[in-house]
Order: structure tokens, then sequence, then C-alpha cells
């Protein structure tokens, strides 16, 4: 097992493998959760293991198609399909989002969820051959929190569930997890600044946190007009912050 | 980003930090733009209201939720805001050196500057003016209420306003006029920017203020000139002085009323000249008062006591009924169109951003609106958002910051 944090991008990547495969096995765990539920008309037990998959997904940090097509088709958004989420080329997580919260149930359902399993033992088989370019993290360390601004937080990516604040919560973890591998490394570059990092996603956290009443995460447009502004502004502020980091790598 | 052109350390980081960080050293060189296109930021009053003494053809009015935590933070606010300022409205070339917190620090780091009025920024008129709201003041954690100034309320809904929640609210206004709306886009993205963990945007609106069509005041939307009677400064109707009864350190500031006021043009436009005329109490060619000449001659009340030249309902004749006891009821006007695109049904969403300046919104701009209150012209109008504003002391010198005498 590599250590943490690494001392070379060479151990941070395999390092962040490591951590992939860890998360790509509980994600077939609750594949496995949703299922059962889905084959026994179970829908919010179905919802709840659907959240739990698609948390686990962000938490892998696969920002901007950083698995290729492999990664692409676990979760892809409805994008550009012609038919939109209805669109019969609509799959993954989110696809199984659309039906849970639009009244699908086994006969719609179990073959996307069958599919999802599929290409995700395919990625699974496929990550320790996997190289990754060093510039890939650095890029991930910032990429991912754009994304729950951009499609989470926006709205786009939604398919009914309005999870927006626990995928975004998920992303911080992941967000996290990359800074953790890469905290000696970015420590030598700029002294001081992934304590900087660590206390702006710890403030981004809290007011997510503050979103949660009684351990349920209220759907993203019934939070009031302040509460958004609170969290886009603890994550544009630390989006500001992350922006440099792909430079400080940057050997130019 | 281009990737191509990067590589990337591979071993460890430590060892080669030292060559990496190449620090963003400005260059010293003190070039500064033309300054024929300056509004100066700093004075005993903002600029915004007065200055430049012919208004830019451009502006937004942006209301912000203040998010900081506490009252440290809100001061810390206020002086980036203030350097900001300083570096928005005078221009700013590329070689110039900029101060060290607008600078990043890490070489190869996206851009300060966003690019979209080029490297150099020109000064283009830019004008910024900052206010605040009376819900910064409720707020306990900046523990602010006894500075609170005497009037700044809510905005008062009238009876015929048709108020959208979206349109309302927000801690801090920044005004941002400049001669053209690509230099207003700039200076509103570069401060959100800088700021974006102490301000978010509640709403925001893009104006524009016409040329004279011929000459004279400009034209509103309705077609008429707009803006022609206004307070000088030596008037003491908008500055608010020793005499206001207000807190002492909002000495040298304004009230500032933000009415976003749609109007129907449509309907505006199947009505007869004659009706619009009498609605307003100008020939709509001219712009002079009803039976007069020129935009500029005065309206004769006195003698006109039925109402048989300018209706007693006319726009201009109850905004400002020219009596003795009307008089302290004047107020500043600077207003801008917006289009803002298109309503429910295919209609086009546009009208006027009213904005008026003055030392008491009370009996100033609430006193007028209420004469306003059952015009015939409310039937073409729909007043949707805004608020009120108290506009802060300008910033003296260099040494000086916005708000700093709430801070004192």
């Amino acid at each position: 097992m590599p250590q943490k944090p690494a001392a070379t991008m060479a151990d941070a990547i395999a390092a962040y493998h490591s951590y992939v495969s860890g998360q790509l096995d509980e994600l077939r765990n609750h594949l496995g959760t949703l299922r059962a539920a889905v084959a026994n008309a179970d829908t919010p037990g179905a919802q709840g293991a659907w959240l739990q998959a698609q948390q686990c997904w962000q938490r892998v940090g696969a920002a901007y198609g950083s698995f290729g097509e492999l990664g692409d088709a676990i979760a892809p958004g409805s994008r550009g399909l012609q038919g939109g989420s209805a669109d019969p080329e609509f799959k993954g997580l989110r696809r199984i989002e659309y039906g849970l919260w639009h009244g699908q149930g086994a006969p719609q359902l179990l073959p996307a969820i069958d599919q999802l399993a599929k290409d995700l033992q395919a990625l699974a088989a496929k990550l320790p051959g996997l190289s990754t370019d060093p510039a890939d993290m650095p890029l991930r360390l910032h990429e991912i929190l754009e994304d729950s601004q951009r499609d989470h937080l926006s709205g786009n990516g939604d398919q009914g569930s309005g999870m927006a604040i626990a995928l975004t919560r998920a992303d911080v973890e992941a967000t996290q997890e990359v800074l953790d591998l890469l905290r000696t490394l970015l420590q030598g570059l700029k002294a001081g600044f992934p304590a900087l990092l660590d206390q702006q996603l710890a403030a981004l956290l809290k007011v997510i946190d503050q979103t949660r009443t009684g351990g349920t995460w209220t759907p993203y447009r019934s939070l009031s007009l302040l509460q958004r502004q609170r969290i886009n502004g603890a994550l544009g502020r630390v989006l500001e912050s992350l922006a440099l980091v792909p430079a400080l790598f940057s050997t130019d | 980003m281009n990737l191509e052109r990067r590589s990337f350390l591979m071993g460890s980081a430590t060892t080669a930090a030292g060559g990496l960080l190449v620090a963003c050293a400005p260059e010293q060189k003190e070039q500064s733009p033309a300054v024929t296109d300056v509004v100066p930021f700093h004075g005993d009053n903002q600029a915004g209201v007065y200055r430049p003494a012919d208004q830019q053809a451009s502006a937004c009015f942006a209301s912000f939720t203040v998010i900081a935590d506490n009252r440290a933070e809100l001061k810390t606010l206020f002086q980036r805001l203030t350097t900001k300022a300083r570096i928005l409205t005078g221009g700013h070339r590329h070689d110039q050196a900029l101060p060290t917190e607008e600078l990043n620090g890490v070489d190869g780091a996206p851009p300060v500057n966003s690019g979209v009025l080029g490297e150099d920024v020109p000064a283009a008129n830019i004008s910024l003016s900052f206010g605040v709201a009376g819900s910064l003041f409720d707020r306990e954690e900046f523990g602010l209420k006894a500075r609170k100034p005497k009037g700044l309320t809510e905005m008062k809904v009238f009876p015929k306003d048709q108020i959208d929640a979206a349109w309302v609210g927000g801690d801090l206004m920044i005004q941002i006029c400049a001669d053209s709306q690509d230099a207003v886009h700039y200076a509103l993205r570069d401060i959100m920017k800088a700021t974006r963990g102490q301000l978010q945007l509640a709403w925001k609106i893009n104006g524009f203020h016409n040329k004279p069509r011929p000459d004279g005041a400009p034209r509103n939307l309705f077609g008429y000139k707009d803006g022609i009677v206004n307070p000088a400064s030596t008037e003491s109707l908008v500055w608010i002085n020793g005499n206001s009864g207000q807190p002492g350190w909002t000495e040298g500031g304004t009230f500032l009323v933000v009415r976003l006021i749609r109007m129907l043009v449509e309907f505006w436009d199947r009505v007869g000249l004659g009706e619009q005329d009498g609605m307003i109490g100008r020939h709509r060619a001219s712009g002079a008062p009803l039976g007069k000449d020129k935009e500029t001659d005065e309206p004769d009340y006195a003698n006109d006591p039925e109402g048989n030249e300018i209706p007693l309902d006319a726009h201009i004749r109850l905004a400002n009924p020219r009596t003795k006891e009307t008089s302290g009821s004047r107020m500043l006007r600077r207003g801008y169109n917006y289009d803002l695109g298109v309503d429910l049904n295919g209609n086009m969403q546009a009208g006027l951003i009213f904005a008026s300046y003055q030392q008491n919104i009370q009996e100033q701009f609430e006193a007028t609106q209420t004469r306003l209150a059952d015009e015939p012209m409310t039937d073409y109008i729909e007043p949707f958002g805004g608020g009120y504003f108290l506009m802060l002391p300008g910033v003296k010198d260099e040494n000086d910051h916005l708000a700093s005498g709430l801070f004192a």
C-alpha cells in the first residue's frame, strides 16, 4: 500500500489508483443493494442506495473524463442526447436516478443496473494497467470542484433527486483525498498552501452540512437563496485558490 | 488550459521548488493612461451621483448579499473593494504595477485580468459607487446596529407595485457606470472574482442611457425626455451633512433609491399622442411643458389652477408641483433604461431603472412617490424590484477606504 502523502508524483498516482480501486469495490456493493431494492419494488430503498452509489462515484473524483470511455460509462449526463433524459442511449448512474424519480421500475431499470455493473467491472479490471499523465493529479485537484459548480449546483446534472448538495459534499471529500496525496509536493512548491486549502475546504463543508436537517439532505432547489449563496461563496473562494495548483506543478 | 506547453514535476518537488516559484514581480513603470476619460475615485463624495456631469452610457446596478462571517472580514471586504475601485476607475496598463493583493504570486497561473478589455484596461469613465442596505446593520455578527442610518428601511411597497422577490434584497449595492457595456462587465467580473467568499449576487440589472434625440435631455422608453429638471449639488438636497440628523459617519453620503420599473411599451404605443402628452405633462417632440416651447421652460401652475393646460394629475405636475412646500422633496434622478428580453407571453420586458439620490428617503422619494400613487401613467408601468441604500461617503485619499467611518 503506497504511503500518503506521497513523496513523488509517481507515488501519488499509485496511491490514487489504490484509493479508486477501494471506492469501486464499495460502489459495486451499493449497486448490489440498489439492484435488490429495485427488484423488490422498494423505491425509497432504491433511491437511498442510488445516492450511496452516486456519492461513492463522486468520491472517486473522476472529473473531466479522467478514465476515458470506461469512466464516462459510469455516470454520463444526458447532455447532447437527442431525446434528453428519455433517450435510449442514456445510461449509467444518472440514468438510474432518472428512472427512480420518474416512476420507473424493474423492467426499465434492471437492464440499466446490469449494464452499469458490467461497465464497472471493466473499469476495475483496466485500472491497474491504466497509465495516468503526471499532469492529471494537479488538474484533478481543482477540476473535481469545478464539476460540482458546473454540473451539480447548476442543476444541470440533476435527474430528479435534487441531491446536488450531497454530491457536492462527496466531491469535497474526493478533493481532500487528492490534496492529502499531493500535500508534501504542494507544500514544497508553496509553503502554507495546503493548510490554506484545508481551511477553505473545511469552510465549504461547514456551510454544506448546515443545510442538512435531521440527517437528511434538502433538495437543492428547496434551499433558501442565502444558503445557496453561502455554498457558492465558499466554493468560489476555494476554487480561486485551487486554480493556482496546475501552474504550481508546471515546470514551464 | 494549454497542456501541451507544459511539463510536470515527476520527482520530489521539495528539491525543485525554489526554481519554480518565479515571483510575479511587477515592473515599476509609471505610465498612466490618458486622463481625459477618468472619473476620479477619491473625493468627499462618491462618483456616479453628480460625477461625471454627463452620465455614462452604460451601467449595472448589482445588489449583493454579504456572506462575510464577522466584522473584521466585513472591514477587509470594504478595503478590498476600495483597492479594486482605485485600479478600475483609473484605467490600467498591463506593465503598470499592481498592489500585492491583486497578484496570486504564481507564475503561469490564470491571469488576473479577464482580458475582456484587452491587456491594457482603459479608464472608460468607469465609476464605481458603493452603498449599503439596512439589512447589513441588522446582522448581529457585524455589531453595527447603533450605526444604522435613520430611514434606511426596506423598500416601501406602493399600492400599484408588483414586487418580485427575485428582484429585491441584498446588503450591498455596487453601481457601475462606464462609457461601454464591456467596461461595466469587466469591472463587475473583476470585483466578484476578488470577493467570492464575501459577496454573492442577489440581483443585478444592466442599463443604458440614450443619446439626446435630437438634443437636450435623453428620452426614456416612452419616447419622452426624462431628467430635465434636477437639483444642483449646491442645493443641499442630496448629500448628507451635519444638519441631516444622521449618524456622523454618513456625512458626505447620500441615499439611493433604485426602483425597477417595467414599462408596458406595447400598451403605451397604442395610446394617442394627446393622451400620452397629458399623462406626462410635456410635448413629446420638444420636451417642453404643455403650452410651452422649450424643454427648459418652466410650467406655470399658478396660472393653470384647473389643469386646463397641464392636467392636475400629469406626471410632472404631481412629481414636482413647484411649490414652496414641495421644493424640499426634489431629488437627483440619474436613471438608466433596461431591456431584459421577453416576458411570459412574448412581450418586451423593458423599462426604467429609476435611480434617485437624496438626503432623506421619506421626505423626498417617498413623499414624491406618494403624490404619484394614482397618476394615470400607473396603468402603463409595473415597478417590480429595487431597494434602498445608503451610498457611502467618498474615499478621501490613498489612506482612506470605503466605510472607514463605520469602523472608526
